[in-house]
């Protein structure tokens, strides 16, 4: 494990030395809150800020991204991006998250492998950095996570003061920080001691959600009447879904004009919606939020438990915040984990 | 306003012992600062006691409860519709009006309950006011005061006026009118709508008006949370997801997206009465404000229609006048 | 694109009853204009939905003419007058967020209106010329 400190303001020369021919992300405050966004210079880096107000996860699995494109029958495919890039200050839960969405994209059989998000994700090095001061909604803690966790990152930073500690935790991690050796000062000792306090002291201040024996109980509950009281509230928006760092549903379309030229694109899709479940034929399995808030639930706390052996929440509560009608997930599994 | 959440439970309490209602809609607490959410009860026993009161009454019960309504009433031969209790402002009093007029809500499977209203809250508003510091506690006394815990473990003290949201301010139809009960109580004074800001809007360059559009729009993420919160959004199938044509993309694509919020606001004409529940729902915090707010007074000075409380009057789109303006057609 | 050699592309959306027919008559009576309309026949103007003009512009049409009987004339009595409350609206919310008013015209023509319909027909060719290609609302695959 390599340590190293350097000062705030030197952050975004850091990363620029050390990337090379990287593109270098960084959490900037932009027009529609917090975001990660390409950044050239220090000035554009913001480090005041609680959570990005959309996970990382566009960064590797954006939004809209183009397969192939198309004219008449010649058919040409979207070359996978190659593009190295340097995540910086992405949260421990996000961080996390990617692990998930790994395992997604490249299941451990190895049938399925998803070029576009895999290539991204290879030549990656992702920064994250420990939470000081963890939101009143995060509950990382509460499902594997930890305001200074280490999956999924390649370094782990802690905000000291007016510097920030390096701490690696991965080979490519401490490539990184060989490459970049001359501009870090030696961790010194009490250095350490102010990052493991306050690691400390995120981690004790943090709720706990007691989640013993959720997916058995979820697992035996499909049917019970309660879900249509828990989910009443729900406006059948996908805004928990979209915001959600492990949500990971995708739809394919293409797209035309009248020369018959288009391209096919990927684009988020979410289970709340009423087409993701439309069946060519008319039915559809899910037709209430009832169903699709289950669908959510189930997927998250038992489905990928079974697929993958892990709950996919990380805790970092943005469904909690942004919910316009305040729909608190952390309530329904409280009433599901009572049933 | 502690005064009228007593009234609030007195009177949701009475019409459950009488047997007039099956639900009872209002709003509780919520898990996050300056939140207050929608909350059912549904009558297991003959008066949930322990339900009723939790019902609340507060600066920051935002949500218009109006959207949940339609969807209880969709045609269903093997159910009965019931019979819902329901506290409203002038806004979800006005939308409701809209959904009645418009056959999506019977107007006696409702009871009405009108709380005069003092406008609600603007989260954004005062979260602005800390700058990013998190705000983990609020609560307002009787004389308008927010006291406000912010992270760092300081009290605040901020002046409730202050913090109100925009159409609250503007609002003009604070009080309600023609509910089966109405909360005693002095709503604020009608504001003047803001039409003010649609002139200044309409004066600047074309290009100008285009940017601001452009900008908003593409903070759009396409999680329709504007769509689902707004009450008179209650198309069974929006042409979004309408897949036989397919309208609109799926995607960000930024045109995809206007023509999206465009046909959206479209749609409101003679329906939207600036409740503003698209623009709070937005996660993104897309402000099409200006756009919904021209519609309504596009709709007023075109075809003297504002919507109101009257279920009486036809909604201006389905019908027509002879001598409605001719002054935009082309001539040769 | 070059300017100087651009045409524009025009669809006009004409109800059968009266605008189509005076196209027809325009046609018949040998009236010249612009050969860079294409004309889509609807059964009433107020069979128009917005959604037909916004996908219009969406897909590289430079301008769009809607037109119907003239009010009072509708084959089925009061379609071309509900139609009007829907195209007032959608004019000033389309100039309102800043697309050029020439870009979406509304405007009644009858059966027998054959030079009407030639004259205006220029006078949108002449404006949409004016003002140049569409740009806003255009989707870049198309």
């Amino acid at each position: 494990m390599a340590q190293g400190v350097i000062k705030k303001e030197d952050l975004y020369r850091l990363l620029s030395t050390a990337a090379g021919k990287k593109k270098v992300y960084a959490p900037i405050d932009g027009v529609g809150g917090i975001e990660f966004a390409e950044i050239h210079e220090q000035k554009e880096i913001t480090l005041d800020y609680s959570n990005s107000k959309l996970s990382p996860k566009s960064i590797f699995f954006p939004q809209r991204e183009v397969l192939c494109t198309f004219a008449d029958d010649a058919l040409e495919e979207v070359q996978t991006p190659k593009e190295a890039l340097i995540v910086f200050g992405i949260r421990p839960c996000d961080a996390l998250s990617l692990t998930y969405l790994d395992k997604v994209f490249s299941d451990s059989a190895g049938r399925f492998k998803d070029p576009y998000y895999l290539k991204r994700r290879e030549n990656a090095v992702i920064i994250s950095l420990a939470c000081k001061e963890p939101r009143a909604t995060c509950f990382c803690t509460s499902v594997g996570g930890s305001p200074s966790g280490k999956e999924g990152a390649d370094i782990l930073v802690y905000e000291l003061a007016d510097k920030l500690l390096f701490e690696s935790c991965s080979d490519r991690g401490q490539d990184f920080m060989k490459t970049a050796s001359v501009l870090f000062k030696q961790a010194e000792e009490d250095h350490k001691t102010a990052a493991k306090e306050q690691a400390e002291k995120a981690k004790d201040g943090m709720p706990v959600l007691n989640l013993n024996g959720l997916k058995e109980r979820v697992d035996k509950v499909f049917e019970d009447p309660l879900w249509d009281e828990i989910t009443r509230n729900c406006l059948g928006c996908g805004a928990c879904t979209y915001l959600c760092p492990t949500c990971h549903c995708f739809d394919i379309t293409d797209e035309e004009n009248r020369k018959g030229e288009g391209y096919r694109i990927r684009t988020w899709d979410s289970c709340q919606y009423p087409l993701f479940t439309l069946h060519a034929s008319g039915h559809n399995p899910r037709v209430n939020k009832k169903q699709r808030m289950r669908q959510r639930i189930m997927h998250k706390y038992s489905y990928t438990v079974d697929n993958y052996g892990d709950i996919f929440c990380v805790g970092c509560g943005r469904c909690i915040l942004y919910c316009p009608v305040n729909l608190d997930i952390r309530d329904m599994l409280n009433t599901l984990n009572k049933l | 306003m502690e005064s009228m959440e007593k009234k609030i439970r007195e009177i949701a309490r009475e019409i459950f012992i009488n047997q007039k209602i099956d639900f009872f809609l209002g709003y509780e607490e919520g898990s996050v600062p300056l939140k207050s959410r929608p909350f059912f009860i549904q009558a297991k026993e003959k008066t949930p006691d322990g339900l009723i009161n939790r019902l609340v009454w507060n600066s920051f019960c935002s949500n218009n409860l109006a959207v949940f309504l339609p969807k209880f009433f969709e045609h269903d031969p093997r159910k009965k519709p019931p019979r819902i209790g329901i506290s409203v402002k002038g806004c979800d009093l006005r939308s409701i009006v809209a959904l009645i007029k418009e056959k999506q809500v019977p107007r006696e499977n409702i009871v009405l309950i009108g709380v005069p209203c003092l406008g609600m809250i603007d989260k954004t508003k005062v979260e602005a006011n800390f700058q990013g510091l998190e705000i983990i506690g609020s609560e307002e006394t009787p004389e308008g005061v927010l006291n406000i815990t912010t992270k760092d473990g300081k009290k605040h003290h901020l002046k409730r006026e202050e913090f109100l949201q925009e159409a609250c301010i503007e609002c003009r139809f604070p009080m309600t009118e023609g509910t089966d009960y109405l909360i005693e109580g002095k709503a604020r004074d009608p504001g003047d709508g803001g039409y003010a800001r649609i002139k200044a809007f309409e004066d600047k360059p074309p290009e100008e008006r285009w940017e601001y559009f452009k900008r908003e729009i593409s903070k759009c993420i396409r999680c329709n949370a504007c769509r689902q919160a707004c009450p008179t959004c209650w198309c069974k199938e929006c042409f979004a997801e309408q897949t036989d044509l397919r309208w609109i993309g799926a995607s960000i694509d930024l045109s995809d997206t206007m023509i999206f919020h465009l046909i959206r606001i479209f749609h409101q004409a003679g329906r939207c009465v600036e409740c503003d529940a698209c623009y709070r729902a937005c996660p993104m915090g897309v402000d099409l404000r200006m756009f919904t707010k021209k519609i309504v007074q596009d709709v007023d000075e075109l075809f003297s229609y504002v919507p109101g409380f009257s279920t009486e009057d036809t909604p201006p789109m389905s019908t027509f006048r002879e001598e409605d303006s001719d002054n935009f057609i082309s001539e040769p | 694109m070059e300017t100087s050699n651009w045409e524009p592309k025009i669809v006009a959306f004409l109800c059968n009853w009266c605008s189509y027919a005076g196209a027809d008559l325009a046609g018949v009576s040998r009236l010249q204009y612009g050969p860079n309309v294409r004309i889509i026949r609807v059964p009433c103007s107020g069979r128009i939905n917005p959604l037909y003009i916004v996908r219009a512009l969406q897909n590289g049409i430079d301008g769009v003419l809607v037109s119907g009987c003239h009010p009072g004339d509708c084959h089925y009595i009061s379609g071309n007058l509900v139609a009007r409350r829907k195209f007032a609206l959608m004019k000033r919310l389309l100039t309102y967020i800043g697309i050029e008013p020439e870009r979406v015209q509304f405007s009644w023509v009858s059966a027998s209106e054959g030079n009407r319909f030639a004259a205006l027909m220029n006078k949108v060719i002449d404006d949409i010329k004016k003002i140049g290609p569409a740009k806003k609302l255009v989707k870049s695959v198309a």
